[in-house]
């Protein structure tokens, strides 16, 4: 009797050493770009590192709309105002701001290096001419007189030029100054970030701080609105959606858990006792994933809470297995090798989940199959030991034995229920996979399509669409892209795409700007063209003498780079267009307006060069989800094959296999069919609980043809199995009720699934041996 | 976009004039009788100038500029469709158009190859004036007095309606506005930019189809 003391002497201390663990190391990331996987090439990985951490990622869409336009465009001008000074906002726009005054000096006096017009022929005698004669129109037209002060030393317009091909990207309209949708419904804004999108802690302080500005801007009886939408918006709110679910779901589940047992057995003395294995399962699982991964997502915990509708099955095992005849050791020992069985084709199931390589299931599939060990070794050691002796649940009708016996004779069921399933899977129209890596976010709907809405009024790049351009060096990589600039225009001209932004539209290579500087002519040459040209013209004398000046003056100027517009706005747009990863550098050309992806997939091909690449974000996305999906098929088969393996093993025999086997087979079709026809397509998630349905049917097909004597031992275990079975499909059916796509998936798939395999186990058990 | 306005064309300013002058004409109607035979007012002129409005009329328009050594001369016609449209037609020495509807501006130029809309929201300086004159010319000059220093020489049959802008932002782009005109036609509209330069627009009243 001493001995067996030992077990709850290193359990206790296991226990405490665990909980100290939880309590003093665990971190909790609610941050869904933690739980996606990183690519599995290299473009793959440096895309999505870009769309999480860059540029695009760091814009916050910001709208104000409810009131009269004159008082819109009030507060977009003095909301701009008030957040341009903060420290963790990199820039405002709102249609107000055009270059500083610095950055246009900037350029004017690198005009000759930046203009894309600039030729050989432009100081010639005739272009001049040409020139001048348009700069009168420009004195006598009224728009174009906002020109005027360029004209002395920019006559051939080369500035102005600039600033127009730099303007190419469609800008919202205005009204009083600032962006406003085309309606005048909505002031527009952007607001860029220092914080990484998906950084949800400063991306919050962020939004928070908008909205105080917004409401201290607002006069009280206005009914002025601020809608925030963009990456940052997003995983705020998906952060938020998150801790909510995580919050009800485990309160609810444990609820359900708890009142379920209290009303089955009635024992409070078997609640407490059934804590032991819970509790210590599911602080096993904690300490064993924020060991192994540094932190504990919040879904993983979300989905942990399930964990109790499963583990609770070695307890109630056990419970409904006691007689006043034997200790609780005893029958432990008796009914071992049929629960050792079923917890190993579980933990084969959720091992699953951990082998995925998928990171959002790895979790879930390393908290899962730690909580499950601990539970049922803490269930097959120490629980025996704490039930005191004599301790009988409540009396089981032995009618229960007879019912279930009598189930077979209905087993037509099965047959009927697979073929109705295999018609629903022929004729449903929901498509089989769900391919879009947006499945993972619970964001709703009208979130996206406000995102979507505000992205259009702004003419912001809706990141989807990229041509990639790789080189060894900066200068190597500009020269390939002014290569791409006629194609990209002639893919414009044929309407394949409506618009694209490319580093050397604002930055052109050494080369083209040496060029540029061929074309500059001598002093005398430049007088004496300039003479000629402007003969006959109304120009004051020597009004060009800075133009003269300036031409000369180019050619000692350094050539433009990356660092002559640090710090600037300008530099702010180059950094996100060009930027180094690992030994090299890339280009990104973000496109707008794509009708024919197919088109400029064949394009890029056809330009024979290996360093462009076009990118379809969002296919790229998908292809990775379905490279997952497919690995996961594939453990589902090994998996499939490791659990009969083992089976075969443990049951000693290949013929009963069929029995166990037939069922949960069945039950699968009828899952899928379910799904489909319900009108959810199978995701990477659906798949990987397929194992897991697996292994939870296989458990309850195996106590349903065990081999037992008498009718009130049948009756225990079928009563077991119902309660087993009733606080999984609990569990799970509450999942599925998540707006987290992950744990609805999963929910969805385990509940039905259970739900199947304990009917079909029942209906389809054989048990002729014992019958005789 | 970078420099602010220079110099403010007289279309505008004309565009504002005829605009305002629907309103204000109606709303001044049951005033006018009561003062036919007393001093020419600034009122008095707004309301003159919706009554003899014509659809069309032809101008010329001359640009002295510090960068030029003698004026520029265009030539052209300005139509006025009620209740906003306002259109400035240049026939010579090329074609151009401008159309100006609410905030709208259109430009069309056949040398230029090029048609564009622009906002007014875009052009701060211009959109003040347009919306001065609309503004002020609605019912009572009060309003337009209070963006303007209105200082109105004359009498009914030859008068001078000068324009300061109150506003500093608007004063370092004009000088001021000058209207000299004949009961309800405008003769001319002289714009003297801050920089020195002028724009004098004359108009000829009758000579259109």
């Amino acid at each position: 009797m001493r001995a067996s003391r030992w077990p709850v002497l290193i359990w206790s201390i296991c226990f405490a050493g665990a909980l100290w663990l939880a309590a003093t190391e665990l971190s909790i990331h609610s941050d869904l770009s933690d739980l996606l996987p990183e690519g599995t090439t290299n473009t793959q990985r440096l895309l999505l590192t870009q769309v999480r951490s860059g540029l695009a990622g760091r814009l916050i869409l910001v709208a104000i709309e409810g009131a009269e336009p004159d008082e819109l465009a009030r507060l977009s001008r003095d909301l701009s105002k008030r957040l341009q000074g903060n420290a963790q906002i990199d820039f405002v726009g709102n249609g107000a701001q055009g270059l500083s005054s610095d950055e246009q000096q900037l350029l004017f006096r690198s005009r000759y290096f930046l203009s894309s017009t600039l030729q050989a022929d432009t100081f010639s005698v005739d272009s001049l001419r040409g020139a001048l004669e348009k700069r009168l129109d420009d004195l006598r037209s009224p728009l174009g007189l906002l020109i005027k002060e360029y004209i002395p030393s920019d006559p051939t317009g080369e500035f102005l030029e600039i600033l127009q091909s730099w303007s190419e990207w469609e800008a919202p309209a205005k009204h009083r100054e600032v962006w406003m949708s085309a309606d005048l419904q909505r002031a527009l804004l952007v607001v860029q970030t220092k914080a990484a999108g998906f950084d949800a802690e400063p991306q919050a302080a962020i939004q928070q701080h908008i909205q105080a500005v917004f409401q201290q801007l607002r006069k009280d009886s206005s009914s002025a609105r601020l809608l925030l939408s963009g990456p940052g918006v997003f995983a705020v709110e998906i952060q938020q959606t998150i801790e909510q679910e995580i919050w009800w779901l485990s309160v609810t589940a444990s609820l359900l858990v708890v009142v379920f047992l209290c009303v089955t057995y009635r024992s409070v003395t078997l609640m407490v006792l059934s804590l032991i294995p819970l509790t210590s399962g599911i602080l096993a699982g904690l300490v064993a994933v924020n060991g192994w991964f540094g932190f504990v997502h919040g879904i993983t915990l979300g989905f942990g809470i399930t964990l109790l509708g499963v583990v609770d099955d070695y307890p109630i095992h056990l419970f409904s297995h006691l007689t006043r005849k034997e200790s609780a050791q005893t029958t432990m020992r008796a009914i071992w090798p049929t629960m050792r069985l079923g917890i190993v084709t579980t933990a084969i199931g959720f091992s699953s989940l951990l082998l995925a390589g998928f990171p959002a299931l790895a979790q879930l599939g390393l908290f899962a199959v730690a909580g499950l060990g601990t539970a049922a070794v803490v269930t097959r050691w120490v629980l025996p030991v704490c039930i005191p002796a004599g301790f009988v649940p409540r009396e089981i009708r032995p009618d229960l034995g007879r019912f279930v016996d009598g189930l077979p004779k209905a087993r037509i069921v099965v047959p009927v229920a697979v073929i109705l399933a295999t018609i629903v899977l022929i004729w449903s129209d929901t498509p089989l996979w769900q391919e879009d890596l947006e499945s993972l976010s619970p964001l709703s709907a009208d979130k996206k399509e406000l995102d979507q809405h505000l992205r259009q009024e702004l003419g912001a790049p809706d990141v989807r669409d990229l041509f990639v351009v790789e080189g060894t060096s900066v200068e190597a990589l500009l020269m390939k892209a002014e290569a791409m600039m006629p194609r990209l225009e002639q893919l414009r001209e044929g309407r394949a795409l409506s618009g694209y932004d490319i580093v050397s539209r604002y930055l052109p290579s050494h080369h083209l700007q040496q060029e540029r500087l061929k074309a500059l002519p001598d002093r005398e040459v430049l007088e004496r063209n300039l003479d000629a040209a402007q003969k006959g013209l109304p120009f004051m004398p020597g009004l060009f003498a800075p133009f003269v000046a300036a031409v000369d003056e180019a050619r000692s100027l350094p050539f433009i780079d990356r660092d002559t517009f640090r710090g600037t706005t300008l530099g702010m747009k180059l950094e996100s267009l060009l930027f180094s990863h690992q030994d090299e550098w890339l280009a990104i050309v973000p496109l707008r307006g794509v009708l024919d992806r197919t088109q400029l997939a064949t394009a890029a091909a056809s330009w024979g060069n290996t360093s462009v690449s076009y990118v379809d974000l969002k296919e790229e996305s998908n292809r990775l989800m379905r490279a997952y999906r497919n690995r996961m098929m594939q453990l589902v088969g090994w998996g499939t094959i490791a659990i009969t393996v083992s089976l075969a093993v443990g049951l000693g025999s290949i013929t009963r296999l069929g029995p166990v086997l037939a069922p949960i087979g069945c039950a699968l079709i009828v899952v899928v069919a379910v799904l489909k026809g319900s009108g959810e397509s199978i995701s990477l998630f659906h798949v990987a609980t397929f194992l897991l349905v697996i292994g939870l049917g296989l458990d309850y097909s195996l106590f349903f043809n065990r081999r037992e004597g008498t009718e009130i031992e049948r009756a225990k275990t079928v009563f077991g199995l119902l309660v087993c079975s009733t606080t999984t499909i609990l569990v799970f059916g509450l999942l599925a009720f998540s707006k987290i796509p992950v744990l609805h998936a999963i929910g969805l798939t385990a509940a039905c699934g259970s739900l199947c395999c304990l009917l079909f186990s029942g209906l389809m058990a054989q048990r002729e041996a014992t019958d005789a | 976009m970078m420099c602010g306005i220079a110099r403010i064309s007289p279309f505008f300013l004309l565009g504002g004039l005829l605009l305002a002058g629907t309103v204000a004409a109606a709303e001044n109607a049951s005033s006018r009788g009561d003062d036919v035979t007393g001093a020419w007012t600034v009122e008095q002129v707004v309301a003159s100038l919706k009554e003899e409005r014509e659809p069309a009329v032809p101008f010329e328009e001359a640009t002295h500029s510090s960068l030029l050594s003698a004026p520029l001369i265009v030539r052209g016609i300005l139509r006025f469709t009620p209740p906003s449209r306002l259109e400035k037609e240049v026939l010579e020495p090329y074609h151009e158009r401008y159309v100006v509807e609410g905030d709208l501006v259109t430009f069309e130029s056949e040398r230029k190859r090029l048609k564009k809309s622009i906002s007014l929201g875009d052009y701060p300086g211009l959109r003040g004036f347009v919306e001065a004159f609309r503004a002020g010319f609605t019912g009572d000059a009060a309003q337009l007095k209070q963006m303007y220093e209105t200082a109105l020489d004359g009498n009914r049959e030859q008068w001078t309606l000068r324009l300061r802008p109150r506003d500093p932002a608007g004063r370092s782009m004009v000088e001021d506005i000058v209207f000299s005109g004949s009961e309800g036609r405008i003769s001319s509209i002289v714009i003297h930019a801050a920089d020195g330069d002028r724009s004098v627009m004359t108009l000829r009243r009758g000579a259109a189809k």
